[in-house]
């Protein structure tokens, strides 16, 4: 009846998870109970859950991928407390228990944090920067929201139910197969990854037929701001690599269910065929993630300083490049595992040569702050703190592209401190610049700058003396994963790094008491022109939050830096006062699409975790059968009228007003 | 998927969105596409089982089959034209083609190194 499901399922002997775990529950029940009974239940359902609006969309990705930073985080934490007290010991935590921490903090940060944190930044901003109502598939955008949060829901139910993977964050075969993974963790890792992976992949086709197709009159795609070139690239690196993951965790899949001989060591199967695979995805992965953070950086470095964005065009290209070099460099992840020195040097030099756009990107920020009037604001902060970090990340990545060096350094704590380097420095210091420069456009109230810039500097030097000690450990043999340790050596750079991680901690902190701060002082922190940096792509163009049809006229678009032209335009024969003919605006309903259909997926992926095979057929069919019903609906769009876009209009035209005025009388 | 009214008319076209055809050329169409696919499949079955031709062209036969078979889909059912409104989908197949060319390519060079300088051990026993 309930497969390998039974009470043995729940570890009543492990403390830590199981306190951890009643806690969460604790927290989502008092959640829940505070809505029911203050009556929020019909907002949160009407204006959230079944919204295709794409600035709610990205709003609840940003969310679901804080909520994950939280629970990454913890794991993270734990890690170092166990090697800085695993010395000679066993530390406290038992290595089944510290291999599952692991294995879930890397899938956690890299598929429920770092990838929805991007994709929500996409979603709010991009149809704002082209100057469009909407991105090109509403519905399909909020069903792949939806799978991604079923994926993230997987695994934190194997905390209490069940186990997590013990294998490391991609499940490496022969580890990972039946005969040395019986439990239900590689499962768990595996299914909640399909789940989530056809959501990103659904929200990559959105995003580049959003781009390709829905820009507003005269938005070229060499006028477009570089957010939008770095979102098509990455979605497209989506488009094409997530198959790759599809195709290759289907196959550890059949090997697991139906006894197939993919990646196992018997029957002709191939381990190697794995590595290879995962990697083929795994490393336009990294690009997929870095990209947007690339994008961020240059609206913000562009908009503090003040001037158009240095090298616009080399930029562009770099981007592109980077796009296709990203798939011809996989191989650099398996160096020492027996290709030839002729396979080992062209990918060693791909991986090299992958270096020199970044570089270009890195001069065009330098030169676009060179003679710029530069606000250091919050996310300024971030962006340069960002381009200190990632050379110094790129540079070690650099080292590590030369295959002998790897030989030394593979799988060692080096690598560890690389690739932490370059995903903290990266990407999570760009999510975090996104996050704090387009807060005031999403919800129409800045973020509390004493609490971003102390946010900011315990987090970055939290990373480094969380880091740096991390290179230096794995100069000295440390290798990576390790639940206990008996050279000396190397404890004082584990004391070191746990004391880095308190310093990440506040950072954290600093970083929830900053919304908490800013949400309560929002009426004084109120945006009221919709422009509170002097911005110069299109979002800036419309009031915060912008209303649901973000736009009551298509912009036209004459140039690079769309709204910085329109603003000095206005400037010099102030606002035309003609009368402006408003017309109706059609907008898609929303639709419990996505919410239904990922309920039905998340009891299908339940099911199959744990071999339930009629509760698998009933979430096959209920999902199935949401979409029917989706697709057969008459009524896909209701009309805002022509009055009312005027009314909301008009408003924003008043406040404007009063700022180019203002700005005059100064 | 409703948003094509954001798009100024005449402006470019969705992904598979057919301009001022009337039903009767599209259908003929599909008709003249279905017809050049079965012939082609059927040419295919009848080489592979013949011995009308010289025997080792018979592979290169089916390959050559095999990608006009591909061209036949590509341009009939899935609408690949050298149209202005098609650069779109003609850079999406280029990127498509170049993105599983590097990774089949590139994995079938890798897995032959591989399995060149680490044979199992039972290869390694026999070549001793």
């Amino acid at each position: 009846m309930l497969g390998k499901l039974d009470w043995s399922a729940i570890p009543f002997d492990q403390p830590i998870p199981l306190v951890a775990g009643a806690m969460v529950l604790v927290a989502i029940l008092g959640v829940l109970t505070w809505v029911v009974v203050k009556g929020h239940l019909p907002y949160l359902w009407s204006e959230w859950i079944t919204s295709v609006d794409h600035k709610r969309i990205g709003v609840m990705y940003i969310l679901l991928a804080s909520v994950m930073l939280l629970r990454g985080g913890s794991d993270a934490i734990m890690m170092r407390i166990q090697q800085a007290v695993a010395y000679q010991s066993q530390g406290y935590l038992p290595p089944e228990h510290y291999n599952q921490i692991f294995s879930a903090h890397g899938t956690i940060m890299i598929f429920f944090v770092a990838m929805p944190f991007v994709i929500g930044l996409m979603n709010l901003v991009v149809p704002l920067q082209l100057g469009v109502r909407d991105v090109a598939f509403p519905t399909l955008n909020s069903v792949g929201f939806w799978l991604t949060a079923t994926g993230a829901l997987l695994v934190n139910v194997s905390l209490v139910v069940g186990e997590f993977a013990r294998t490391g964050w991609l499940a490496f075969p022969p580890l990972s197969e039946l005969s040395y993974s019986p439990g239900v963790g590689v499962d768990y890792y595996a299914w909640s990854l399909q789940i989530s992976g056809v959501g990103t992949l659904v929200a990559g086709i959105n995003l580049v037929t959003t781009v390709l197709k829905l820009r507003t009159k005269g938005m070229n795609y060499l006028r477009m701001p570089m957010f939008c070139w770095t979102t098509l690239a990455s979605n497209l690196l989506i488009v094409a690599a997530f198959p790759i993951l599809t195709a290759t965790l289907a196959m550890l899949l059949l090997d697991r269910y139906l006894g197939f001989h993919f990646f196992t060591n018997e029957a002709g199967g191939n381990v190697m065929m794995f590595m290879n695979l995962i990697w083929a995805w795994g490393h336009p992965e990294v690009y997929i993630l870095v990209l947007p953070a690339f994008g961020v950086f240059s609206e913000v470095v562009s908009t503090f300083s003040g001037k158009a964005l240095f090298g616009y065009r080399s930029m562009v290209l770099a981007t592109m490049a980077i796009c296709v070099i990203s798939f011809m460099v996989w191989l650099h992840h398996f160096f020492t595992m027996g290709a030839g020195p002729d396979v080992n040097a062209i990918f060693g030099i791909a991986s090299m040569i992958i270096a020199v756009p970044t570089g270009v990107k890195i001069y065009n920020w330098l030169f676009t702050m060179y003679g710029g009037r530069i606000r250091f604001a919050t996310p300024m902060l971030w962006s340069v703190g960002f381009m200190v970090t990632f050379i110094i990340g790129g540079l070690t990545g650099v080292l590590v592209a030369v295959p002998p060096a790897d030989f030394m350094l593979h799988n060692s704590m080096f690598l560890v401190a690389h690739f932490h380097n370059v995903i903290i420095g990266g990407v999570l210091f760009g999510a975090f610049a996104g996050f704090e420069y387009w807060f005031p456009k999403a919800f129409g109230f800045r973020l509390d700058e004493r609490w971003g810039k102390a946010a900011f500097w315990f987090t970055f030097l939290g990373f480094y003396v969380t880091f740096m000690p991390l290179y230096i450990a794995g100069m000295l043999g440390m290798t990576r994963r390790m639940q206990h340790y008996d050279v000396a050596a190397w404890r004082p750079w584990m004391i070191v790094a746990a004391v880095g991680m308190a310093v990440l901690t506040i950072g954290v902190i600093c970083q929830i008491m900053q919304l908490v701060i800013s949400i309560r002082n929002r009426e004084a922190l109120r945006d009221r022109t919709g422009d509170p940096w002097d911005g110069r792509s299109l979002e800036w163009a419309t009031s915060s939050p912008p209303p649901v049809f973000n736009f009551a006229f298509n912009p036209d678009v004459r140039g690079e830096d769309a709204y910085w032209e329109m603003k000095a335009h206005a400037r010099q024969q102030s606002f035309e006062h003609e009368e402006l003919e408003y017309q109706d605006i059609e907008m898609p309903r929303n639709s419990p699409t996505g919410f239904v259909c990922a309920f039905f997926a998340a009891i299908m992926g339940f099911a199959l975790i744990w071999h339930i095979w009629w509760m698998v057929i009933l979430g096959g069919i209920g999902a199935f059968a949401t979409f029917v019903v989706f697709a057969w609906r008459d009524h896909d769009e209701y009309v805002i009228p022509a009055e009312e876009v005027a009314r909301i209009d008009r408003i924003n035209i008043e406040e404007r007003r009063s700022l180019v005025s203002m700005a005059g009388a100064v | 998927m409703s948003d094509q009214t954001h798009v100024p008319a005449g402006h470019d076209l969705a992904p598979g969105e057919e301009e001022q055809h009337s039903v009767g050329t599209r259908i003929l169409g599909y008709v003249v596409g279905l017809a050049l696919a079965l012939l082609l499949t059927a040419t295919s079955f009848f080489i592979a089982g013949t011995d009308l031709v010289w025997q080792p062209s018979i592979p290169v036969a089916l390959i050559v089959l095999a990608i006009a078979q591909m061209g036949v889909h590509l341009v009939f059912f899935l609408h690949i034209t050298t149209g202005p409104d098609n650069t779109n989908n003609v850079l999406a197949l280029a990127f498509g083609l170049l993105v599983v060319f590097l990774v089949v390519g590139g994995t079938v060079w890798i897995m032959a190194h591989l399995n060149a300088n680490m044979p199992p051990m039972d290869q390694i026993m026999r070549m001793q």
